[in-house]
């Protein structure tokens, strides 16, 4: 399973956009102050699997996984248009992005 | 573990050589020009920021919806390179998939003209 | 390559986009309510399409419909439509009243439908992301509401965490299955008795990021709060359409592609189903506000629903479709009742604000209990066939402990459901709620005739549901 990769082989991408989820999911779920640095995890944890599907992609010498990648960095783009036009809204709200203040709702 | 590392020496090179090219067009910069800033040098240049400030303050909401136009709509451009270069092989069901999504897009864009959204004031 | 098999997406998608024109080019004043209404003829017109659509897979093997499709695809249009009618009577007063709503909610519903028919897991993505972005929208939709500024944050910053999941499982399954098309990714694990390890890991985190979606246990703590603040129309949309069609992958997904693989997942449907109905039925006791109730009464239907797909069965999966079709029924009439509780203008959502409602309003408030008592799964309502249904299939896979914990939990959220009746026939009355206009009277006496005379139809719809279930095993 090692066929555009070189003698280097699959497991170093694997590794790589694995400690990218890792950083995305702990981004998301440790950060304390900005909303921002969210939308970044997002786009973090959309790139980790991207990167796995280009390798998947080189290893298998199937095109398609290039294709998604492509259909994800445009999903990606909407995405973070989308989070950031409702980052406005709440902030013309609420005067604030901090993480900690968005607790109008609980229970 | 020597073969590992020979693979990965075409970074090295490619890293080294990056750093002494960015290197010498700064160092030469600051060897042989001239330097004599003045108000209008260092001021605003069209995007309405002062050239040498704290980047960390708030500025007009209105630049959050020029980059949220930007990011959609430049990412076209990725779908397009792809089709126009195996435009020859996809026959016409591709040429027409891609006049669709161009279709879509001038929708977008017809919406964001109305809406006013390209309007600075 | 056969055009007219996505003929229904094709031409929703042309009624989308000429809707927004249309919208935008008006000159004064907000087309609102003829955007609606093209919005409700469009999803008919595409209803009819879609009953009409051939068999058969086309586009490369992307696009796939069947029987199961076009169920699925009925379903979500019904949901997107009666979300639409829910919205026109108060818009001004939710602040909801600009063209684009129901433009949105026809591009929501145009995922879900997508999403029905994906034979591969580029659709099934796209099609998910689809729905999903448009109602991370639809939720901030009322600029100036806090509340729905903050929903619509929250769902997207957990939405995207989930669809970021999904994504990485799909990089999995593809990188060791080898391939992104469900066919033949079930023959590359027909041909191996060894799974992948990867493989596994990919499924689990599919599985997580889709019960994201259809807001099941662990990763249901976005549901309450997104419920209570978005505006009430579209949490109406957000229980309907958007989780038939995260079961409609769910089941697509699991019955094909990883059908050969059933014994690794089947546990933890299992259990995702065990704790999703136990938390509904007991975190749902102590709330105050009905849309927050909602919301954990949708948990605990989520997990019923899941039942079906645990028992892995042509027979679970049926009683899935059944209860998914019960689900919507009841689901919006109880929306369109709490839409109508609005008392001097403002909007109330409490459930005290109901008390005495059978005294001053007594046609909203039998409505109400229709679909009470058919959320608790008593007979002869609409609930009740969906319930017994998966029950069914449950014991017969041999799955007793499933349904036994389902039994309990029926009869613990049976307290609740009747709690709110009591609330309504005989507390103290409160002071009579508005006058509601027509099109909420509409949907909730059309949703209750269809609740409460269930029986008539429940011989097509298991019949249809039958024939959706033989296809994802074909």
């Amino acid at each position: 399973m090692t066929g555009g990769l070189g003698s280097i082989g699959i497991g170093p991408y694997l590794t790589v956009s694995a400690i990218l989820l890792v950083l995305g999911v702990f981004g998301i779920f440790l950060n304390r102050k900005n909303v921002i640095i969210i939308l970044m995890s997002i786009e973090l944890i959309l790139l980790s699997a991207n990167l796995n599907f280009v390798a998947f992609s080189s290893a298998l010498g199937d095109l398609s996984g290039q294709v998604f990648t492509l259909f994800v960095l445009t999903i990606a783009a909407a995405e973070s248009a989308i989070g950031l036009a409702i980052v406005t809204v709440y902030f013309r709200n609420r005067g604030s992005i901090e993480v900690e203040d968005i607790t109008m709702m609980k229970g | 573990m020597t073969s590992v590392l020979a693979d990965y020496f075409p970074v090295l090179v490619f890293g080294v050589l990056a750093v002494i090219i960015a290197g010498a067009m700064l160092g030469s910069s600051l060897l042989f020009g001239h330097q004599k800033p003045y108000a209008e040098k260092v001021s605003a240049y069209e995007c309405g920021f002062e050239a040498f400030d704290d980047a960390r303050h708030r500025f007009d909401v209105r630049f959050y919806l020029v980059a949220i136009l930007f990011i959609i709509f430049d990412l076209e451009v990725a779908f397009l390179f792809p089709w126009a270069v195996s435009l020859s092989r996809i026959g016409l069901f591709g040429f027409l998939s891609m006049m669709g999504f161009l279709g879509i897009l001038t929708v977008g864009f017809i919406y964001e003209w109305c809406k006013g959204a390209l309007d600075w004031d | 390559m056969n055009w007219t098999l996505a003929l229904p997406e094709i031409v929703l998608a042309l009624c989308g986009l000429a809707i927004l024109v249309f919208g935008v080019v008006q000159k004064k004043g907000q087309p609102f309510l003829s955007c609606s209404m093209l919005t409700i003829g469009a999803f008919v017109l595409t209803a009819f399409l879609v009953v009409v659509s051939p068999d058969g897979t086309g586009y490369n093997h992307i696009f796939v419909n069947d029987s199961f499709a076009r169920f699925m695809k009925l379903l979500s249009l019904a949901g997107g439509a009666l979300a639409t009618m829910l919205t026109v009577g108060y818009a001004r007063e939710l602040k909801v009243e600009r063209f684009e709503f129901p433009v949105l909610l026809l591009f929501s519903t145009l995922g879900t439908m997508m999403m029905a028919s994906s034979g591969n897991l580029m659709t099934l993505f796209i099609g998910l992301e689809l729905s999903s972005l448009a109602i991370y929208i639809l939720c901030a939709f009322a600029r100036d509401d806090v509340r729905g500024a903050e929903a619509g944050l929250k769902y997207f910053v957990l939405g995207s965490l989930a669809s970021g999941l999904l994504l990485y499982g799909s990089a999995l399954v593809y990188g060791f299955a080898g391939t992104m098309e469900y066919g033949a990714i079930q023959t590359a694990l027909s041909a191996t008795s060894a799974v992948p390890m990867g493989l596994m890991i990919g499924i689990v985190f599919m599985l997580a990021g889709l019960t994201f979606k259809l807001s099941a246990v662990p990763f249901h703590m976005w549901t309450p709060d997104v419920y209570q603040g978005a505006p009430t129309p579209v949490t109406a949309f957000m229980a309907g359409a958007p989780k038939i069609a995260a079961f409609a992958l769910l089941l697509r997904v699991m019955a094909g592609p990883f059908g050969h693989v059933a014994p690794q997942w089947q546990i933890l449907i299992e259990a995702i189903s065990i704790v999703s109905m136990l938390f509904g039925s007991l975190a749902a006791i102590p709330q105050t506000d009905i849309k927050r109730l909602m919301a954990y009464s949708s948990i605990g239907h989520m997990g019923y629903a899941l039942m079906g797909l645990s028992a892995g069965t042509e027979e679970g999966m049926r009683g899935t479709l059944v209860y998914l079709t019960t689900y919507l029924l009841m689901n919006v009439g109880a929306f369109a009742v709490i839409i109508a509780m609005r008392r001097k203008g403002r909007a109330v959502t409490g459930i005290a604000d109901l008390a005495g409602l059978g005294r001053t309003d007594p046609g909203l408030a039998t409505a109400m209990a229709i679909f009470m008592f058919s959320m608790a799964g008593a007979p002869p309502l609409a609930g009740f066939f969906g319930k017994l249904m998966v029950f069914y299939a449950a014991i017969n896979a041999h799955l007793f402990g499933l349904a036994a914990v389902g039994v309990v939990s029926s009869v613990i959220g049976a307290y609740y459901y009747v709690r709110i009746i009591k609330v309504m026939f005989f507390d103290e009355a409160a002071a009579p709620l508005d006058r509601r206009p027509l099109s909420l009277s509409f949907v909730s006496v059309g949703m209750g005739i269809a609740t409460a005379g269930f029986l008539i139809v429940l011989g097509p719809v298991s019949t249809a549901a039958q024939a959706a279930a033989q296809a994802l095993f074909r």
